[in-house]
């Protein structure tokens, strides 16, 4: 199935739920989306050297009042477990973090088959509220999860699939 | 030349006016508490592992009419020195970030930090474009830096400090009530909503 693109419709959902900051960093299938967030006059966007740091970024961005996002691939997330573990955990700081579905069934890529395989198990040993997003009608749980994570003042993941992005392996 | 860490600190705790106060995991933090008993206007990012920085970068854009001291460990810098590289690009004239240099981990009893002696971080900073910056090897040129330090404009000061050679205590205080007590102060003193 050909991808479609719903990167507009994503960053109305992110714009909507109050968010300010967007801090990235690409993997191939959300190069698109990160560029819609660069043009969107309504947050500030910021292209950060690694996915720790959108991190750091987006916690210190919460303690000054600034609703922030972080977006990164699957294989950046992975890289992010002590950072979410001792800022996010242990100050008790929300956090939605946008992500991508890689080694999903449909990714071409075969660097991308150990997401598949140990993504999910990971989130669900931290213990991280998880929400996927597979079509245009999943789309307000976006909106429904950055909540959600102000409500439980923790990290929440949003999952994004090829589905709904105009991804490149 | 270096300075006593704890002259160093003191220096800068006599110093400082309403400047927000980011500290980065172990000697910073600890000397900080150790001379202020502060629980309120400055966070202790226990465990930062490198994102000090990052964390007072978010929070000098949410609170721009404040200065935003970043106290980072050299260790820390050494760990994620392509920061500098966003913090170039931010270009927010409200965060300092100051290096502390006691050129080990010192968290971890002075552990050997890799290629301590060689490193340069005012001409690394200055690589990526960080341009303002110096350092101070001793208290009285801290002291004649800091006007150049409070000037609008980002940059990275180096604090060349000894050391310490033994274990300080930590501050004992909780993460969640890091969390409330300073964003409670920061809401009271700058105005800004925190937890809504």
């Amino acid at each position: 199935m050909t991808p479609a693109d719903l990167s507009p419709a994503i960053a109305e959902q992110v714009a909507a739920a109050g968010v300010g900051l967007v801090a990235s960093l690409p993997d191939g299938w959300i190069a698109g989306l990160i560029a819609r967030f660069d043009e969107d006059v309504r947050l500030r966007h910021v292209a950060v050297n690694r996915e720790e740091s959108a991190i750091g970024l987006c916690s210190g961005a919460y303690m000054g009042g600034t609703s922030a996002l972080a977006v990164m691939g699957a294989s950046g997330f992975l890289t992010c477990i002590y950072a979410i573990t001792k800022i996010n955990y242990t100050y008790q700081i929300p956090l939605p973090i946008l992500i991508t579905l890689r080694g999903d069934v449909g990714d071409r890529a075969k660097y991308h088959v150990s997401n598949g395989l140990y993504l999910r198990p990971i989130i669900a040993a931290m213990a991280l509220p998880f929400v996927e997003v597979h079509t245009a009608a999943d789309l307000p749980k976006i909106g429904a999860a950055i909540g959600h994570a102000r409500t439980i003042a923790r990290p929440v993941v949003i999952g994004l699939a090829r589905q709904v992005l105009k991804g490149a392996d | 030349m270096a300075m006593d860490m704890r002259a160093c600190f003191a220096a800068l705790v006599a110093a400082r006016r309403d400047e927000i106060v980011i500290l980065s995991a172990g000697n910073a933090s600890e000397m900080w508490w150790g001379l202020t008993q502060d629980r309120d206007s400055v966070f202790y990012l226990e465990a930062s592992m490198s994102l000090a920085p990052m964390f007072g970068a978010g929070i000098a854009m949410g609170v721009p009419g404040r200065d935003v001291w970043v106290l980072n460990g050299d260790g820390a810098l050494v760990m994620n020195p392509g920061t500098l590289m966003v913090e170039c690009e931010l270009a927010l004239p409200n965060l300092k970030h100051f290096v502390v240099s006691n050129r080990a981990y010192g968290s971890t009893f002075d552990a050997t930090l890799p290629n301590a002696a060689g490193n340069d971080y005012n001409a690394l900073a200055a690589a990526v474009g960080v341009t303002r910056g110096q350092r101070f090897d001793t208290v009285p040129q801290l002291n004649a830096g800091l006007p150049e330090v409070r000037a609008p404009g980002h940059g990275l000061w180096v604090l060349e400090v000894e050391a310490l050679g033994h274990k300080i205590p930590a501050p004992p205080i909780d993460g969640p009530e890091m969390k409330f007590r300073f964003g409670r102060w920061l809401e009271r003193e700058t105005g800004v909503r925190v937890f809504g």
